[in-house]
């Protein structure tokens, strides 16, 4: 909502229409003799040698998965084939034009995709590069399992066996796989050769590449990013966020002159007309022909095109027309490349939903036969030296197949001795305090930031009865603003972006005067996209870059499921190492909003693994938390609460320290120490629960101790078990709702690690499992501090003379399980 | 601050002791290792040194009370102290209760509203299963505290830690031995400190319900005495041995002029040698120790009716008489020593015996039983087996026997033997072979030294 921008009525109400220019379908009808110009005799038949290597590599895992033999090879393969047989000639014609700095990223049907560009980065890097790649991969494990091996004569000879050889290790979950076998089919990658990861979720990797892109234009990186889908992934909403992510007008027309332009990425619709068994066309979508829907993205239409995927030059021909497009900012592009799989979905299906003729029909036009003969017709080879490179193909896979089944040549990763393999894999957990070199690109120095010097005169400690105007109060947002912009200014690749976050701050104006000193380009307004602003973050860490993004209320957490718990969370595991992850994704639960915009969602967070978790609470939390997940290698679920930014440091003394710190991950923020009592908080719950500190000393005599769970994931426990060794006693709030509140987790933790001292069960004060009511009726819902007293009443040690309010009996307890609630 | 002294743990498997007599009073001043009280087991009895140094404040437990271990009988500390804190809490009584205190604990509750805590009454007030936390359970098994005693003030009538440290403070209880038997037996009435109830009082009768009718004749005088506890012990095990085994008794004597006579030159020459004074009951006790390794069935014990466990080593039980009773002490691994290792080790079991101050892990574990009781005259008698061995020799008098030598009667020095052995595990051939052993070793002593 730049000012700079009017939105004029008149423009805006002027009639008129939209035109649109016609969508080329299958226009590349040059013949081989023309082509001629374009290829040498040796480009064109490693072309054909290309595809029969992906035909051979599928055909290998087809007969191992359905008959587990494949030549001499015996072996039973247990994991998914999501083969892409008939669809060679659309991955080799994409991995033609691209060199290892433009990325790929991939599907569940990604074989192909992943060979042809392998085979294409071989052909393209110099000797000396690959040895170099092949040493140092992985401390060059993969390269010492077959170098005895192999026969090969030169380097790129033995890099194509190396390469298939890594490939089909993690696809068979051996150790000497690219990802030590914890990606498997779905999830390969081979960075070195810009080959980043496939993905199992369905369009999975739209936000993901798009994030490549914006990280290869925001560090003037080489390359475009090439993101593979089918065309049933046109179904899924994220990928319709990334590609008018990609697109968004302010790339043209605010950003900075340098970075101008749409992202650099070309969706590349794998259009084998069929989603797993759904017809696209004719039954599950409505745009007739794919090509059509970048049509409803950009003016430019997307440059969208179908292209005969069948044939590899006309896929050829169209990336060496789109790519100049995409490294010129005219980006994004699409391109529908029509295809045909002859094989199911899966090695289960039994298609059903096609007939025989269909598939005899585009077999017939099967481009490992009709590219050939188109070649041998303009004479550019001979029958046999197709038959030659068809056996190449086979004692290729057989050799590579045979090493990669051979247990003692390429073991499986050692779990039954290692019991720590996957654990160390979990989390990079480095600290990196820059991802780049360079300066930092900002408008204006630190010190110039109005909101910088208005902090100056602020109060950085409010506790001890001391009386300190809101205004004048350093509170919770100012402190996120600290370490924010302490950062900023130190890691020049580190961007922030989400919805209003320029101009307006933030919802809860946490970035408010940032946009006087930092460039457009790294702190941006994005559009209303969940998946997009999360996907693109995971993308660009992934490439090699930070990010801080933000939802505006963890309600919306639902909108971008997939790409927080399936992309965020597991890809430094699932590459085993290859990629990090530092994304710091902000959540503030809010309040006063009601239903869909006041939910604490820790324990989603909390759940799954591969995520950290941070939740301070009190200025000098945020800050130190911040700190800490902004220097880090690992993805970190940030929660906050509209109930807290205005708040000062009331239990620090000292206050909230103007330079640099971190928080101890995992540690609890002690309070106040106390004897008879442990109350473990988390969020906004701190405060009240210090209001029934006041009730429960004062009254009853009852002296607390208080924790701040500040670190939910890590947790150290070792300092909640002293406090209960001491107390015997322990009370847990939260503002989530109880029933599977991660705090039942602590509570069962503890009732386990501390049974023997504990001299009543850890009790639990959470929200009710309702929806939030309007904020009028707060009190209601969330926990009060007399919700605490009562708890302590009913279910740790009676208080005499307390008459309690809410009901905490056992009998209630029993009835609300029933009804739900 | 004022520190309890505890009753000492006599031996792995002794649950509690008798105070005999205290040697301290209250307001001595005692100082570390100084003797306080003296103590018993059924087996021995000790010395208490003191673990403090200080006034003795209070004194929990009087001469003649059965104390748990690791309990506290008396306070040290600085005069004038508070040492109610370090009052055992002890099972037992609900009828000697002082009225007051269980009349001060509501008015105690309704003071200040932080002390949320009633004073704990000094009757049980559960028996039986209770509910009570895991800390609160912990404190009493570290504190010794019976929780029955504890009002639970916890959730749902849960006991919980509070409680327990309100019985810590008020001092009220009973000890856990007489709180069983009350809780099984009914309540008794307190004699103990304060109206404690001992286990005593649980063993006292009830009280008649009427008083006897007066009798014309003089009244017959008598006093009703308590076993000691080893009385008792030995009671136990004497009437097990007698109703459960079928044991008898095998009798005969053997020539001592060999035995007498090599002994006569050990006595003479033991100064010069270095040897202890070497007995006939040294000699005898070495012999056995030698023969019964053939006999494995009476170098045993019987575990049940249908296992006997043989031991590979001969480990002697040695009846000795003491002040306060039979003792049995045991000479280990006896097979393995020299006779005058034996007779060294016997005199100094025999000396702590009649000291009381042997430990009680060497008054078991014996394979074998022998009994003297020549010194005092007896020609023949039926030593009882001690369980669970097989069996026991007696070794009786000297007497003069005479015999027909060359058709004249020649006086000689005899010595009985009486051996008494279980019938379940060995029967009268082996039992009597192994007499006859034992009796030409005897005899032929020198040549059974050289073997």
């Amino acid at each position: 909502m730049p000012k700079s921008q009017y939105v004029d009525p008149a423009v805006m109400r002027a009639p008129g229409k939209i035109t649109f220019n016609d969508i080329p379908m299958n226009q590349y009808n040059k013949t081989i003799e023309e082509e001629k110009a374009n290829y040498t005799t040796e480009d064109f038949m490693r072309i054909y040698r290309d595809m029969a290597i992906c035909r051979e590599f599928e055909t290998m895992l087809f007969q191992i998965k359905t008959q587990s033999t494949y030549g001499d090879v015996q072996y039973t393969y247990p994991g998914p084939s999501h083969l892409s047989l008939g669809q060679e000639a659309n991955a080799v014609g994409q991995a033609y034009m691209l060199d290892e700095n433009d990325f790929i990223f991939g599907t569940h049907r990604s074989h192909d995709e992943v060979i042809a560009k392998g085979l294409s980065a071989i052909h393209k890097l110099d000797e000396q590069t690959l040895m170099k790649i092949m040493e140092t991969f992985d401390d060059g494990k993969v390269l010492k399992a077959i170098e005895k091996y192999t026969d090969a004569t030169n380097v790129k000879q033995m890099a194509i066996e190396y390469f298939i050889y890594g490939i089909t290790c993690e696809i068979f979950a051996r150790e000497t796989g690219f990802h030590k076998g914890l990606g498997g089919s779905m999830h390969a990658s081979f960075l070195p050769f810009g080959i980043y990861p496939n993905n199992a979720i369905v369009g999975g990797s739209g936000p993901i590449a798009t994030g490549a892109a914006l990280y290869k234009k925001e560090n003037y990186k080489k390359g475009i990013v090439v993101a593979n889908a089918g065309d049933g992934a046109v179904g899924r909403g994220p990928v319709w966020e990334s590609m008018n992510f990609a697109a968004m007008d302010q790339l043209k027309q605010l950003w900075e002159e340098s970075k101008r332009g749409g992202l650099p990425i070309l969706y590349n619709f794998n259009n084998n007309n069929y989603g797993m068994g759904g017809q696209t066309r004719g039954e599950t979508m409505a745009y007739e022909f794919l090509a059509r829907i970048g049509s409803g993205i950009t003016p430019t239409q997307m440059h969208a095109e179908r292209v005969d995927g069948y044939n590899p030059l006309a896929v050829i021909d169209a990336y060496r027309r789109k790519k100049p497009l995409l490294l010129n900012g005219e980006g994004p592009v699409l391109l529908d490349v029509l295809t045909y799989r002859t094989g199911g979905h899966s090695t289960s299906d039994a298609q059903v939903y096609r007939t025989k003729e269909e598939v005899e029909a585009w077999a017939a036009l099967d481009p490992l036969v009709t590219y050939r003969q188109s070649l041998i017709d303009a004479s550019v080879a001979v029958d046999d030296e197709f038959e030659k490179l068809l056996q190449y193909s086979k004692d290729l896979l057989h050799k590579t197949t045979k090493l990669a089944a051979d247990e003692s040549i390429s073991p499986y990763a050692d779990l039954k001795n290692d019991k720590q393999f996957i654990e160390n894999l979990m989390f990079s957990k480095e600290k990196i305090a820059k991802f780049d070199d360079r300066e930092p690109e900002v408008l204006a120095p630190k010190s110039e930031c109005p909101r910088v010097k208005q902090i100056e005169g602020k109060e950085r400690y409010v506790g001890g009865g001391k009386k300190v105007s809101k205004l004048k109060t350093f509170n919770y947002g100012d402190a996120l603003f600290e370490a924010i912009i302490d950062k900023l200014y130190e890691d020049p690749t580190l961007i922030m972006y989400g919805e209003d976050v320029r101009e307006w701050g933030g919802a809860f104006a946490v970035y408010r005067g940032l946009s006087d000193v930092i460039p457009y380009s790294r702190l941006f307004n994005s559009p209303i996209s969940e998946s997009a602003i999360v996907g693109s973050a995971v993308g660009y860490a992934m490439a090699g870059g930070r990010a801080l993004v933000e939802l505006m209320y963890t309600d919306f957490l639902g909108c971008c499921g997939d790409e927080v718990f399936n992309q965020m969370a597991k890809w430094q595991a699932m590459s085993a190492g290859c990629v990090k992850m530092p994304v710091v994704l902000r959540l503030p639960n809010g309040s006063k909003y009601a239903a869909q915009h006041s939910q604490d969602w820790v324990a989603l967070a909390a759940h799954v693994p591969g995520l950290k978790v941070y939740f301070p609470a009190t200025p000098y939390e945020a800050k130190g938390l911040l700190n800490l997940a902004l220097n880090g290698s690992d993805p970190v679920c940030f929660f906050e609460s509209q109930r807290l930014y205005n708040n000062g440091e009331e239990f620090h003394e000292g206050g909230v320290p103007t330079g640099y710190y971190e928080l101890k991950e995992g540690d609890l923020d002690v309070i106040k120490e106390g004897t008879d009592l442990t109350i473990l908080t988390m969020g906004a719950t701190l405060y009240r629960a210090m209001d029934a500190v006041k009730i429960l000393e004062e009254k009853y005599g009852v002296s607390c101790e208080v924790m701040n769970i500040c670190s939910v994931v890590p947790l150290n426990y070792d300092q909640i078990l002293a406090s209960v060794k001491k107390t015997g006693k322990v009370l847990l709030t939260s503002d989530a709702c109880t029933r599977g509140s991660f705090l039942n987790d602590i509570a069962k933790n503890i009732t386990d690690l501390a049974f023997d001292d504990l001299d009543a069960p850890p009790v639990v004060v959470g929200a009710r499992n309702w929806i939030t009511p309007p904020f009028e009726f707060d009190e209601f819902f969330f926990p009060q501090a007399s919700w605490m007293v009562d708890a302590v009443n009913e279910s740790i040690m009676p208080l005499p003379g307390h008459e309690p309010t809410a009901n905490y009996t056992p009998v209630e307890a029993i009835r609300r399980a029933k009804e739900s609630v | 601050m004022a520190a309890g002294i505890l009753m000492p743990k006599a031996g792995i498997t002794v649950e509690t002791c008798i105070i005999t007599k205290w040697r301290k009073n209250v307001g001595d001043t005692v100082n570390v290792g100084d003797i306080i009280f003296d103590y018993e087991t059924d087996k021995a009895t000790f010395e208490c040194e003191s673990t403090e140094s200080g006034e003795i404040l209070e004194i929990f437990f009087n001469d003649g009370d059965e104390v748990p271990c690791l309990v506290n009988v008396c306070a040290v500390g600085k005069a004038g102290e508070d040492c109610s804190a370090l009052r055992p809490v002890l099972d037992g009584d609900e009828t000697a209760a002082p009225a007051e205190a269980s009349a001060a604990a509501p008015a105690e509750a309704a003071a200040p509203a932080a002390a949320a805590v009633e004073a704990a009454p000094a009757v049980p007030v559960s028996t039986g299963d209770i509910k009570i936390s895991p800390r609160a359970k912990a404190l009493t098994e570290s504190k010794h505290i019976d929780p029955h005693f504890a009002t639970p003030t916890g959730p749902y009538g849960r006991v919980i830690e509070r409680d327990i440290r309100a019985l810590i403070e008020s001092g009220v209880g009973a000890t856990a031995a007489a709180f069983d038997g009350a809780s099984a037996a009914g309540m008794a009435t307190g004699t103990g400190l304060g109206g404690r109830v001992s286990v005593g009082d649980l063993n006292a009768p009830a009280a008649p319900a009427a008083a006897p009718a007066a009798a014309a004749e003089p009244a017959v005088e008598y006093e009703d005495v308590k076993f000691s506890s080893m009385r008792k012990a030995i009671s136990k095990s004497m009437t097990v041995s007698l109703s459960t085994i079928p044991q008898l008794t095998h009798n005969t004597s053997f020539d001592a002029t060999e035995l007498m006579a090599y002994r006569a030159k050990l006595k003479a020459n033991a100064e010069k040698l270095g040897l202890p004074n070497i007995t006939l009951n040294d000699m005898v006790l070495f012999v056995v120790s030698r023969v019964l390794l053939n006999y494995k069935d009476l170098n045993a014990n019987m575990l049940d009716d249908k296992t006997i466990r043989q031991f590979k080593d001969v480990h002697l039980g040695m009846a000795v008489d003491t002040d306060r009773g039979l003792m049995v002490p045991t000479i280990r691994f006896a097979n393995k020593k020299s006779l005058a290792e034996i007779s060294a080790e016997a005199k100094a079991l025999a000396a702590q015996c009649k000291a009381g101050n042997i430990s009680p892990d060497l008054l078991s574990g014996a394979t074998f039983t022998i009994s003297n009781v020549g010194s005092l005259g007896i020609e023949s008698f039926t030593p009882v087996i001690n369980p669970p061995q097989t069996g026991i020799l007696g070794v009786d008098t000297l007497m003069t026997k005479v015999r027909m030598v060359n058709g004249e009667l020649q006086g000689y020095q005899a010595m009985g033997l009486s051996l008494t052995y279980d019938h379940r595990a060995l029967d009268g051939t082996p039992a009597s072979k192994f007499l006859r052993d034992v009796a030409f070793g005897l005899e032929n002593f020198s040549l059974f030294l050289s073997k």
